[in-house]
């Protein structure tokens, strides 16, 4: 039964949909559910041809209303299960994953982000954000990693995992449509080798012992009849949530000592973002780059300890503010100029940023 | 000053761009360089053009997407506009030559160092055979960037198309024969 499916590290080049799977597999993913979109089919493809050979499962159902809930239900019997959709597909999911974030359930989600609204482009965006940072008719009490090259999607596949079954809240892996079908090195490793602690999966319902008796019982719900049990368990959902913001939130930043210009971005942008920073910065504009790895919870307190020396802020997005709002809102009672390269379901090139830069700040 | 390049690959579906693309970059990252190769896999599934962006550096690739490439290769008459977007001051254009009135007509005279017509389509059939036209552009895009050995190219080939030169063996020699006929076409340009 176990067969570890990487052994020593290993180079490859392949596209990000296989490194998913790769992702998922060291992390000891038991089962993936899902249901076909563009650009997330491959991970489907090439889990079900990967997995037999290490006794892992997949079910392939209906839509993906059902593959949000079988993703639930798998986590519900003890298993590490996971899922992966795009655009409409995350759209139908967050009524499961509004369940998992009630229930506490440790689910993971692969997000490859396509264009939107509604079916929109097959091909990329970053207009997901809202939805997977806050789907869903609840808090948003959810854990989002955004990647940008095939190395962060292999290492925070490993990671949602870990961080879903440690913390039990829905994890989502948010990647997008370039970083599925783009090919580009990336290093592949045994997790426990490196010394990465494999977070246990553990049995939710059907413990030994007597409920009430021996043990508290598993009373798992998604339905209150009063509001003041509903409100106390969101409060003390919310508590939990807050107080392991700390050990959660990653970001990365880049020539921020000086910086008067601090450019923010996500995920694949962000690649460009920071190589604009060094032509900026060629032609005598100080500028520096911010990156939050983690979108929720928001590195809210990297950034704002960053930014008292900035002038202007810059968020680039494939998207239409969708990270500015979240940029803003984390800097409230700050009198810092922010605009926006808003450019919905486009990729950035490094050049477009500089240009934009230069033109906006008139520098 | 290090070495860095971007290619834009286009065609019609079915003439192997996205093929020629996962070569060149399969064979870049083996020989050392960092490459990056992204489809342009929307609505051309669906019978448009289609577009693969290839970049190979001896740094890390920064965006998968760029706007200026500094070779483009147009395979047929509508990917001679589709690629317009992607064609700077100092972008090479290498195009077959059953599409040159298409360039002059859209481009005019580009000057001699910026455009390339390569009599491929013609030389696939009467020299080797019309299945490897797309080993014939590999073979021009590697002899035109002069970033890459033939060798790791061939190796890339070998691994791609391995299973079916075991089949047949005369697969081979007209894959390679193809890949060097382009090679000289492209070599030096």
């Amino acid at each position: 039964m176990d067969i570890k499916p990487i052994q020593d590290e290993k180079r490859a080049f392949m596209t990000g949909n296989e490194v998913i799977v790769w992702g998922a597999l060291a992390a000891g993913a038991d089962i993936m559910y899902g249901y076909p979109i563009t650009p997330q089919n491959e991970i489907m493809h090439y889990w079900t041809r990967l997995v037999p050979k290490y006794k892992k499962d997949f079910l392939q159902t209906e839509d993906e209303i059902s593959a949000g809930f079988t993703t639930v239900g798998g986590v519900l019997a003890g298993k590490r299960a996971f899922t992966a959709t795009a655009g409409p597909g995350n759209v139908l999911m967050q009524e499961a994953l509004s369940m998992a974030e009630m229930m506490r359930l440790p689910t993971v989600v692969i997000v490859t982000q396509r264009g939107g609204p509604s079916t929109g482009t097959v091909i990329y965006s970053q207009q997901e954000v809202n939805l997977t940072c806050f789907g869903g008719n609840g808090e948003g009490l959810r854990i989002v990693y955004s990647t940008s090259s095939h190395q962060e999607l292999f290492n925070y596949t490993i990671k949602a995992f870990n961080t879903a079954w440690k913390y039990r809240f829905p994890t989502f892996v948010l990647s997008d449509g370039y970083q599925s079908k783009m090919r580009e090195p990336v290093t592949i490793y045994d997790p426990e080798e490196k010394g990465i602690t494999i977070e246990p999966t553990e049995s939710l319902l059907g413990l030994p012992g007597t409920p009430g008796v021996e043990r508290d019982p598993a009373h798992l719900r998604n339905t209150y009849n009063l509001e003041d049990e509903l409100y106390n368990v969101v409060k003390s959902s919310v508590k939990e949530y807050n107080s392991i913001i700390s050990k959660i939130v990653e970001y990365d930043t880049y020539a921020v000592e000086d910086a008067k210009v601090l450019i923010i971005a996500h995920g694949v942008v962000s690649r460009a973002a920071k190589a604009a920073i060094s032509s900026l910065r060629e032609k005598g504009i100080k500028a520096g780059y911010f990156r939050p790895i983690t979108l929720r919870p928001f590195p809210d307190e990297a950034l704002r300890s960053l930014v008292d020396n900035v002038d202007h802020i810059v968020v680039a997005e494939s998207a239409y503010g969708q990270l500015e709002n979240i940029v803003k809102n984390n800097l409230y009672g700050f009198n810092i100029p922010i605009i926006g390269y808003l450019r919905p379901g486009m990729g950035i090139t490094p050049e477009e940023i500089t240009d934009f830069v230069k033109a906006e700040l008139s520098l | 000053m290090g070495q860095n390049i971007k290619i834009v690959l286009a065609g019609e579906g079915g003439q192997g761009v996205q093929s020629i693309a996962e070569i060149i970059s399969e064979a870049a990252y083996n020989s050392g360089f960092q490459s990056l190769y992204i489809p342009n896999f929307g609505v051309e599934q669906r019978g448009g053009v289609s577009v693969a962006f290839v970049q190979i550096s001896d740094q890390s690739v920064d965006a998968p997407k760029f706007i200026i490439a500094d070779i483009v290769i147009a395979l047929s008459r509508r990917a001679i506009e589709r690629v317009k977007p992607y064609i700077g001051e100092k972008t090479l254009l290498v195009y077959d030559s059953s599409v040159d009135d298409e360039v002059e007509k859209i481009y005019g005279k580009l000057g001699e160092n910026r455009q390339l017509s390569i009599p491929a389509l013609e030389m696939a059939q009467k020299e080797v055979h019309p299945r490897v036209f797309n080993i014939i552009i590999l073979g021009v895009v590697v002899g035109v960037a002069e970033l890459l050995e033939k060798k790791d190219v061939e190796q890339a080939l070998e691994r791609r198309l391995g299973h079916k030169f075991a089949q047949d063996s005369s697969l081979k020699n007209l894959n390679y024969r193809a890949l060097e006929l382009g090679y000289q076409l492209g070599q030096g340009k």
